[in-house]
């Protein structure tokens, strides 16, 4: 009993560390003082600021496009990707497997950076397609991992029933393997959608001028001092995006049983 | 279905266009004296070998990312060894809470800390309060310490979860029979759960230690003058000294100890029979 206490005691330390900076964060998005100094006088003025503020939402809606564009080419190209490696032999695999890990392995610092090296190799300015390029990259690897595992745990004997049974490919894709794959597909976009929404560094050495994301705006009022609503505009994204983690983990749940109905 | 390896083209194009080549032109870039024009030199890197501050750099750098990954070892631990020995039940509940600050932004983590750690911040007012600390000013901020909690607190997760996972498959009855041969809990944390944990806790490693070696933004936030490190000395490099041949050869000297280091480290993630 003592130890399931003591044990729960640290739990509960841990935690309380893990929270601190996110609870801080949230509490102070409604403090007045614009130095998120104590004592704590309640105002949603910074919420207030944060709708006049048009920078700020430009590229908050910028990152959501750049974002939602990676995502959905992120498991377009997993997808792909995994198709194409089925009853193929393991070295291809292997040798894939290593490629699509390698920027996982690479610090972003070392690939916004080459890529940047890139443009000016081959005598090119920084531009949108590219920075949507560099997103992708870096996101790949994260659906591909979640679509592996699901591919993994599936049965392929059922696409060959299928074609047996005179269903040509992309009948079988549609009928059989989407379905199974769609919650992955979901979970895969998801995760490469918020690598790219939180992502710093590869925007930071490719975006072009005169455009701006999120985290680049975060990133300069940091720098130039303190700027109350970065607590507030954070404050909205962690709740978005915990509410869209608990609606994937309902969706995921209800599309996992009726594959077992 | 019918082999479509060609299904696999777009992705491996992207990668090798946008991933392989550039590191290749970047270690290109570092060999050239200056610019795209200049001539093949090794003078790059022998300024950063003849240098002090770069060499230093770089061991701090790495001890640095060595006293974080130590340090999340041993928080992740006994976090990791309670959910899965000890109270056994709400572990999935536990895992989500760890997992859930994975989805908020680095950035604002470490933006976060420097409210919390500031002199006249959160944490000395709390500090304070409880008759920790006395009037002195807190003085963490724009330190190597406010650095190493920030990337502490970004990157145990990892940890917990892959110690987490070689803990739950350890057989308990092994732990009984150790017990029952009489040895003490420390013989047996030592010569049972120890070793049976190695992979996980090397595997655990690899997430936080590399990471940290390239990492940019606690540092540049959180670390002040003091607290720079191989990051923020390449990114100087591309953004106000436009050194940029340089700054690829700091990149490739990054990249390399990179490699060595998940070599190395992986070597102890395989499970021993």
């Amino acid at each position: 009993m003592i130890k399931k206490g003591l044990g729960w005691f640290y739990i509960a330390c841990v935690l309380i560390f893990l929270y601190a900076p996110i609870v801080v964060l949230m509490v102070m998005s409604f403090n007045e003082s614009q130095y998120n100094a104590l004592p704590f006088r309640y105002s949603t003025r910074w919420y207030e600021d944060l709708a006049q503020n048009e920078a700020l939402i430009q590229a908050s809606l910028q990152s959501i496009i750049i974002a939602a564009i990676t995502g959905v080419v992120c498991v377009i190209l997993a997808t792909l990707l995994l198709l194409g490696i089925i009853n193929s032999h393991s070295r291809l695999k292997n040798w894939l497997d290593s490629l699509v890990v390698l920027p996982l392995t690479i610090p972003w610092l070392i690939i916004g950076l080459s890529i940047l090296l890139l443009l000016s190799a081959l005598g090119l300015d920084k531009s949108y397609p590219v920075l949507l390029i560099g997103h992708i990259v870096v996101s790949l690897p994260y659906a591909v991992m979640v679509l592996n595992a699901r591919m993994q745990s599936l049965d392929l004997s059922i696409t060959e029933a299928s074609a047996s049974l005179g269903a040509n490919d992309w009948t079988t894709f549609w009928r059989i393997l989407f379905p199974l794959l769609f919650p992955a597909m979901l979970a895969g976009g998801f995760l490469s959608f918020i690598i790219s929404f939180d992502n710093f560094m590869i925007s930071y050495f490719l975006i072009p001028t005169g455009l701006s994301t999120l985290p680049i705006e975060i990133y300069a009022s940091i720098k130039f001092g303190f700027t109350p609503e970065i607590n507030a505009v954070s404050t909205i994204i962690i709740v978005a995006t915990m509410s869209l983690l608990v609606l994937m983990a309902m969706v995921m749940r209800s599309s996992l049983k009726n594959m077992f109905k | 279905m019918k082999k479509r390896i060609w299904f696999v083209s777009p992705a491996v194009f992207l990668l090798i266009a946008f991933c392989v080549v550039p590191l290749l032109i970047m270690v290109y870039y570092s060999f050239l004296s200056d610019g795209t024009e200049g001539h093949l030199t090794l003078q790059h890197y022998i300024e950063f070998v003849q240098k002090d501050f770069y060499v230093k750099l770089t061991f701090k750098t790495i001890g640095i990312s060595f006293i974080v990954t130590i340090l999340c070892i041993l928080i992740a631990f006994p976090m990791a060894y309670v959910m899965a020995k000890i109270i056994r039940s709400g572990k999935n509940v536990l895992l989500m809470a760890i997992i859930i600050p994975f989805w908020t932004s680095q950035l604002v983590r470490a933006y976060s800390w420097q409210n919390l750690l500031r002199d006249g911040g959160i944490l000395e007012e709390v500090l304070r309060t409880l008759h920790l600390i006395g009037a002195e000013p807190l003085g963490i901020l724009f330190t190597n310490t406010a650095v190493i909690i920030a990337l502490v607190h970004i990157f145990f997760p990892y940890m917990v979860i892959t110690i987490y996972l070689s803990l739950e498959r350890l057989d308990d009855s092994l732990i009984e029979a150790s017990k029952s041969l009489s040895a003490t809990p420390w013989t047996t944390f030592r010569r049972i759960v120890l070793p049976l944990c190695k992979p996980g806790i090397f595997s655990g490693s690899i997430l936080v230690f590399v990471p940290c070696l390239g990492a940019f933004v606690e540092p540049r936030i959180l670390g002040g003058t003091e607290g720079s490190v191989i990051g923020t000395v390449i990114e100087d490099q591309f953004f106000e000294i436009f050194g940029w041949n340089f700054g690829a050869a700091i990149a490739f000297i990054l990249l390399l100890i990179v490699l060595l280091s998940i070599a190395i480290l992986s070597r102890f993630t395989k499970e021993e029979v």
